[in-house]
């Protein structure tokens, strides 16, 4: 064997050494957090903590305060979301092309799609609960809303784009309008995309806290007037997990946990639906 | 005078069919992407109830032409076509004609199978919906006779509800065909529509174009000079953006008579 096949050899094997060593540490990372997770969290699992409101230190309680709020707000956010991103994601791949303003769009867009949750979380403070002199859920789902629609917006402009052309000039080749074939055609192929790109926005904003500390705040107790201020899991687990009360933080692990476990559940059944819907 | 000068100065040999007999003709045809002209002064027969077939090298603005005449190539803005194309005697450019009525008289099949993401009913309905309600049983009788007459229904009757896009590339291509004869078109327009397909299925979709010219008058554009000699009726050979030469297909494969067609036709073509 030459010294320089003997020498690829070795170049190979550190390379591949090295992106495994790299692999590992990432999936480390991710299994030390589920473990810790895990280990702190489910003890505090039981039935009580879906029926029952957030408890003052010391006594029994649970977390349904905090999840009913949490899937109240991050609903209408993601309503919002939907609403505005996918119409704006169909205009900017179907109507906008590279015109100046798509191209505006698009740049600021992705300054939103990177912006800090907690100077959303301010700029909705100023427009929502300043003027109105209280904190709302109707804020927190808003604030909710403008981290989820650029993730929509995003999604659904790409995967639109990847419709092939000529699917667009058979349905006009019939007598569609352009509206038509989006509405029939374009969006059926999508559909998949756009409802993995729903899943993947709704994953981000069910564990985002910054925005809610400024507009829905928090409550102690259970609260379905959206024109009040809503707990939410990651601000009860926020106040909780820095309080001085064990069976607090028991409770801040448990709610962490419920988020983490949600997250991966939406992830999961964002693919097998994307699955389901391409194979359709 | 050398060959190639001989071959510069050719004028145009154009047999067309008998006037009373065209379905569709277009008169003095320019076509612009944006500031390049593609086509320059096109005229053009199409026989009622033929195949004419189009062929000539890359680019040499054949599928332009046939875009033209559904005026598909709308969608996009920075296109136009300057001259005359009569549908029955009518000027189609002339603004008088609305898109979406035009494009139910002249049907169109791409070079590459383009189902809709949904089931082979909705996709051979798809067209039919568009252009007034049906009653369920005259959508179910449209749909079977348009799979019939594309040569698809045997092999897809039990699956209606299945998507389109699970079929091979030869039978969504004949749903394709089916969707674009449901709506009952004067006209068949087929941009190389086996060009992605295996001999065994070009020479099904062939048979069913046969077929279908009882009923409709097919216009095809082909890379496959043997494609254009099995089928079409008329022949028309392009050349940089012009109609240079259009007869029966019998006589532009065996005595054409300009230089360029021949050696086109012959394989020899530089």
């Amino acid at each position: 064997m030459s010294a320089r096949s003997a020498r690829r050899r070795i170049t190979n094997a550190v390379f591949v050494g090295a992106t495994a060593l790299a692999t590992f540490v990432a999936l480390a990372a991710l299994l030390l957090i589920l473990w810790s997770l895990v280990s702190k969290g489910a003890g505090g699992l039981s039935g009580t903590i879906f029926t029952q409101d957030q408890p003052a230190p010391g006594s029994p309680g649970g977390l349904r305060n905090a999840i009913v709020g949490s899937l109240i707000m991050c609903g209408l956010g993601m309503a919002i979301a939907l609403v505005v991103g996918i119409l704006a994601g169909t205009w900017l791949s179907e109507y906008g092309g590279q015109s100046r303003y798509a191209r505006a769009v698009r740049f600021l867009n992705d300054v939103l799609l990177s912006a800090p949750s907690i100077l959303i979380g301010l700029f909705v403070y100023e427009l929502m609960v300043a003027p109105f002199h209280g904190f709302s859920a109707y804020a927190g789902a808003v604030a909710l809303a403008f981290l989820a629609t650029p993730v929509v917006v995003r999604t659904t402009e790409d995967i639109l784009t990847l419709q092939p052309g000529a699917l667009r000039e058979a349905g006009m080749a019939l007598g569609a309008s352009r509206a038509k074939v989006i509405r029939t055609i374009i969006w059926r192929g999508a559909r998949a995309g756009i409802v993995t790109g729903g899943l993947l926005a709704f994953a981000r904003i069910s564990g985002e806290t910054a925005p809610l500390l400024f507009t829905s705040l928090g409550n102690q107790y259970l609260n379905l007037d959206l024109s009040q201020p809503m707990a939410a899991l990651p601000t009860t687990i926020f106040q909780f997990a820095l309080s001085a009360f064990d069976d607090w933080r028991q409770l801040a692990w448990t709610g962490a946990l419920l988020i983490a476990a949600a997250v991966l559940i939406i992830n999961i059944v964002g693919r097998l639906l994307a699955r389901e819907v391409s194979h359709k | 005078m050398s060959l190639a000068d001989a071959e510069l100065n050719e004028v145009p040999h154009l047999e067309h069919p008998p006037q009373d007999a065209l379905a569709l003709e277009t008169r003095g045809l320019d076509f612009y992407y944006g500031k390049t002209q593609a086509l320059h002064g096109v005229d053009l027969g199409i026989a009622r109830g033929k195949i004419t077939a189009l062929i000539g090298p890359s680019g040499c603005g054949k599928s332009t032409l046939l875009r033209a005449m559904n005026r598909i190539y709308e969608l996009y803005p920075n296109q136009r076509a300057e001259g005359e194309i009569l549908l029955d005697g009518e000027d189609i450019l002339s603004g008088q004609v609305n898109a979406a009525d035009l494009r139910a008289r002249v049907g169109m099949v791409f070079q590459k199978p383009t189902p809709f993401p949904m089931s082979i009913y909705d996709n051979v309905a798809f067209g039919v919906r568009l252009h007034g309600s049906t009653s369920k049983a005259e959508l179910d009788a449209i749909v079977e006779r348009s799979l019939r007459r594309a040569a698809l229904w045997d092999e897809v009757e039990h699956k209606l509800g299945s998507s389109g896009l699970g079929l091979s590339g030869g039978q969504q291509q004949r749903l394709c065909v089916a969707r674009g004869i449901a709506v009952e078109p004067e006209i068949l327009l087929l941009d190389e529509p086996a060009s992605a397909l295996d001999p065994v299925s070009t020479a099904k979709l062939e048979d069913t174009l046969l077929q279908l010219k009882k009923d409709f008058t097919i216009v095809i554009v082909t890379h496959n000079l043997q494609q254009a000699a099995r089928i079409a009726d008329y022949t028309g050979f392009m050349f940089m953006g012009k109609l240079i030469e259009f007869a029966p297909t019998a006589s532009i494969f065996s005595t054409p008579r300009l230089v360029r067609t021949r050696n086109y036709v012959t394989g020899r073509f530089g």
